[in-house]
């Protein structure tokens, strides 16, 4: 008996629940274009904040982009500085690659880079370059090249290729930096990114650039076969005016330095995507709820319980904001692409992580946007509704 | 008409207000992101325009200092000293840097300053020094505060442990903020001593800037000068030429959802009215009339909506400096010339599909529906 009854209270909960998504699927199907609107809504609010994610995942992927191609997997870095972005004012001296080599000898490769940061003006608009020195023959340079080949001499330079494409640069064009000719001999791709685009020159050319002859920014340690990195780090943090660390590291602290200046901002305008979004939910449940608001009453006159009426709603939401989520995932994919299309130093790097977060902030969008309907409800006396 | 438009607004108030608060909120995504840039070009030149020099002369092609190194031979300083029309030139080391406290780093633009510099140092001095001697450092107040720091603490800045002599105040941005050390200190770390980044000039009364610059670049090779105004305004368009396309990519974005915020209430709006507009329609109403309904409920919206945004943006705006010192917003008035504008637009276009509806309205159909 009691398996009985159980039975059939499930089949009176299932078919109470398969009543709340048809009713709620009707509810929102009566206005076909208010429902396209909402969804609509929902999916620009959705997109905005994926192309967000997105954008902010593509600036960290292209701070990365060249110590992830260089070779190695140790770095000397000078007294104190710990990422790459930041200690432009110290250089290793030019004696210190030559004390890491001599430590070291056939056991690793060493790769002493030179950066500096110009900011030429083309067709007047800045452009940030940073333009990375390296000797051909250790490695260092770029490592896609669309067109042309390396620097050999010391007056050439290899162009990102956006930026060439920008400013309708060609192998063979020549280009001005802080007072030097240098001809532009080949174009490289995936140096480019919202902060600027990098740049190729035989380290001798930047150090021209810098005053420092033979000094350099830092050295790249690429341990050879029997080597690891750890031996190697211990071994060298006896060089003095040093700190070794793996590239790795420095990367993240690349990107936490980074993070410190754009994450408050990309933050605070997803905040406002998310409330945007769960305003739309709210305003398109709310108007498809008060306007049956006599059938919700009916509904409840004939012995419904709350707790009915709120999973129809509930369900509106949920439905509403699904397809607001699959349409707005979709868009910021097509937005991406856009993008990279007209404006191809900008990465839009969508991950699932990313995509997880906002399918998940989209339905807390739509539980949210479902709150003020439902309480609508609550309140609702069915015999005023028929008075009225 | 303008009353029965008001009156479809206010007629559900949870409505207007949701969507009032969409709007405002699209907007204040599109004002936020145009705030932030202009808040920070502004920090930018605080030292350029702070310094007391007249002209910065710096090496051959560089004319900016954000993102920018210039390396000028130390002899320079005695070559621009020695044109006439200027009364004092100053040399200083320059670089993005980082200052390191306990477990925080913060990005800063480290100044290395002669000791006997009558200019070029920190403007405002909260605590401590207005000078930072050998082994001493002076940061931004907000950096100390962050990381618990106090004048006589240590940090490690241009990988040396310093001593606090002195704290600053307002000169951190979003990105940095400024520091200064002695150019002892500064050459030692960098490992140059006959290489400088800025010659800073302070030109004579009589003399005007712009003179003097253009003198200075007759008599010294190797560099370029600019005024103060010049240099700053050079700052300033790095800042734009960097973030013009990505303002202009989350105007887009925020604009978009706007639109179909707006378009969404006003359609909501005027299809809940149906049976009136039919009514109105019976009577005689000519299409035109229901349409400037439609156009005005649009346009108040987005105008409630366009002062929520701006609303929302200044109050962030004043509330940002309380929470982080290096959260600069300033709302500009061409901003907001091109926001509002864009949004009448937004109104208008939102208003067509509702008005198409109107249009078909067969008023008999609609009455006998009920």
């Amino acid at each position: 008996m009691a398996a009985m009854a159980g039975s059939r209270h499930d089949a009176r909960a299932l078919s109470a629940l398969t009543g709340s998504w048809a009713l709620a699927w009707r509810n929102l199907l009566q206005d076909r274009i208010r429902f396209a609107m909402s969804v609509l809504g929902i999916a620009l609010a959705v997109m905005l904040i994926l192309f967000l994610f997105g954008l902010n995942a593509g600036i960290y992927r292209g701070v990365a982009a060249y110590l992830n191609n260089a070779p190695g997997s140790v770095i000397v870095m000078p007294q104190g500085v710990k990422s790459s972005f930041a200690g432009s004012g110290q250089l290793l001296p030019p004696e210190t690659a030559g004390t890491v080599t001599g430590k070291l000898g056939d056991r690793a490769g060493v790769t002493p880079v030179l950066t500096l940061n110009a900011v030429p003006e083309l067709h007047g608009r800045k452009e940030n370059i940073r333009l990375v020195g390296y000797d051909p023959a250790l490695g260092g340079g770029p490592w896609k090249l669309s067109d042309g080949r390396e620097p050999a001499a010391d007056n050439e330079i290899v162009l990102d290729r956006v930026l060439a494409d920008r400013h309708n640069f060609k192998v063979g064009d020549s280009l001005d930096v802080q007072g030097l000719q240098l001809t532009v001999v080949g174009l490289s791709t995936e140096t480019s990114s919202f902060t600027g685009s990098i740049a190729f020159a035989r380290k001798a050319l930047v150090e021209s650039l810098v005053l420092a002859p033979g000094g350099a920014s830092f050295l790249l340690i690429t341990p050879g076969p029997g080597s690891n990195a750890g031996d190697i780090i211990n071994e060298l943090r006896t060089v003095p005016g040093t700190n070794v660390l793996l590239k790795q590291e420095v990367i993240s602290n690349d990107k936490k330095t980074l993070a410190r200046s754009i994450n408050q901002v990309i933050y605070l305008m997803v905040t406002a995507a998310f409330i945007v979004g769960a305003l739309v939910v709210g305003m398109v449940i709310y108007t498809a709820t008060i306007e049956r608001r006599s059938e919700y009453g009916v509904i409840k006159a004939i012995g419904a319980r709350s707790g009915v009426l709120y999973r129809v709603v509930a369900a509106q939401a949920l439905v509403a904001a699904g397809l607001g989520v699959l349409v707005g995932v979709g868009l910021a994919f097509l937005m991406g692409q856009v993008v990279a299309t007209l404006r191809p130093q900008f990465l839009v790097d969508i991950e699932r992580s990313a995509i997880a977060y906002t399918v998940a902030a989209g339905f807390i969008m739509a539980l949210l946007g479902g709150l003020a309907p439902a309480r609508a409800l609550a309140g609702l006396a069915p015999a005023d509704v028929f008075r009225r | 008409m303008i009353r029965l438009a008001l009156r479809n607004l206010v007629q559900n108030k949870t409505r207007l207000l949701v969507s009032v608060g969409g709007v405002g909120l699209a907007l204040t995504l599109v004002f936020f992101f145009d705030a932030v840039f202009t808040g920070a070009a502004g920090r930018l030149t605080l030292y350029i325009d702070r310094s007391g020099a007249d002209v910065w002369v710096s090496q051959e092609g560089v004319r900016t200092m954000h993102m920018s190194a210039s390396s000028l031979p130390a002899s320079v300083t005695g070559e621009v000293a020695a044109v006439p029309g200027v009364e004092e030139a100053i040399p200083i080391l320059y670089s993005t840097d980082m200052i390191q406290a306990k477990d925080s780093e913060h990005v800063a633009y480290v100044f290395g300053l002669p000791r006997d510099a009558t200019f070029g140092g920190p403007w405002k001095i909260v605590d401590g020094a207005a000078r930072a001697g050998p082994g001493e450092v002076i940061i931004d107040h907000s950096i100390a505060a962050s990381a618990g720091l106090r004048v006589g603490d240590r940090v490690t800045v241009l990988g040396q442990e310093l001593e606090i002599a002195g704290l600053t105040s307002g000169t951190s941005s979003l990105v940095n903020s400024v520091a200064f050390v002695t150019m002892d200190d500064f050459a030692r770390a960098r490992g140059q001593n006959q290489v400088i980044s800025f010659v800073l000039v302070k030109v004579a009364a009589d003399e005007s800037p712009s003179g003097v610059a253009a003198r200075i670049g007759q008599n010294v090779d190797g560099v370029t000068v600019q005024t103060s105004q010049q240099f700053a305004h050079e700052e300033r368009k790095l800042v734009k030429d960097m973030s013009t396309d990505i303002i202009n990519i989350m105007n887009t974005a925020g604009f978009l959802t706007g639109l179909a915020v707006v378009a969404l209430t006003i359609y909501i709006a005027t299809i809940s009215r149906r049976k009136e507009y039919g009514v109105l329609k019976a009577m005689g109403a000519r299409n035109g009339a229901l349409y400037r309904v439609v156009v005005i409920q649009a346009l108040v919206s987005v105008a409630l909506g366009l002062f929520t945004g701006l609303g929302i943006t200044l109050l962030i705006a004043a509330l940002a400096p309380r929470i982080s010192e290096s959260l600069v917003l300033t709302v500009s008035l061409s901003s907001l010339l091109r926001v509002t504008v864009v949004s009448a637009v937004i109104a208008g276009v939102a208003a067509a599909l509702p008005a198409s509806q109107l249009a078909r309205l067969e008023p008999v159909a609609i009455i006998r529906r009920g």
